[in-house]
């Protein structure tokens, strides 16, 4: 097990147990590993803790939790990076923000994949789409 | 950053695969075409900096904040 300082204390992780982003987030390439926080308390939000730069901590929930008909599918590229098949589980995660007000918007022009069998995830800008960075959960 | 003039029908190679023609010079645009490995990203400018912008603002939040939504949001759930 090793430790980081993160600005939410001291985090210990277990280095072959992270979520691997082999392109980074973007804009940020150099994000290539995150440590999964255990949610301490109930509900759709989970945070993922980079171990590359400590001061650096998203927040993510399964977009279906809000959005039922919310439905992007991985093309092959994302599939090569994640390293699976056609057969293997793929699954969609959001960036969510949370303003001060905490009226949190989603991402959903920008999801993230991730792969539950390789443990790589990749975040993709969906193209010619209406979905936006910025979607207030609905009313 | 280095410029050059292109005219309509002319191209540009960057690198070993990728190819860049001035397809179309119309009205205050440029329609460009473009060869490159399918593994390439291709963005345009401003969609792209629009997503490095919320991913900046989706850092900036705080754990009381986190708690207080997750509260908020697990009854919401409950109460439907």
């Amino acid at each position: 097990m090793r430790t980081i300082n993160t600005r939410f204390g001291e985090v210990e992780y277990d280095p072959d147990n992270l979520l691997h982003f082999p392109a980074g987030m973007i804009g940020f390439p150099t994000l290539h590993d995150f440590i999964v926080m255990p949610n301490k308390k109930e509900g759709p939000l989970f945070w993922i803790q980079s171990v590359d730069d400590e001061a650096i901590a998203f927040v993510l929930t399964d977009p279906s939790n809000f959005f039922l008909d919310y439905q992007v599918t991985p093309d092959e590229s994302v599939k090569n990076s994640l390293k699976i098949s056609d057969t293997d589980d793929c699954y969609v995660l959001s960036v969510v923000t949370v303003p001060k007000d905490q009226k949190i918007t989603l991402n959903l022009a920008a999801p993230i994949f991730f792969s539950p069998k390789t443990n790589r995830a990749i975040q993709v800008i969906l193209e010619n789409t209406d979905y936006k960075p910025k979607t207030p959960l609905p009313a | 950053m280095l410029v050059l003039t292109r005219k309509a029908g002319e191209g540009l190679i960057i690198g070993d695969d990728i190819t860049i023609k001035i397809v179309e010079i119309k009205g205050g645009g440029v329609r460009i075409g473009i060869d490159a490995p399918r593994d390439s990203k291709i963005y345009r400018q401003e969609v792209y900096d629009r997503i490095i912008e919320e991913n900046k603002t989706a850092m900036q939040w705080d754990m009381d904040a986190l708690n207080s939504l997750s509260t908020n949001l697990s009854k919401e759930k409950k109460d439907k």
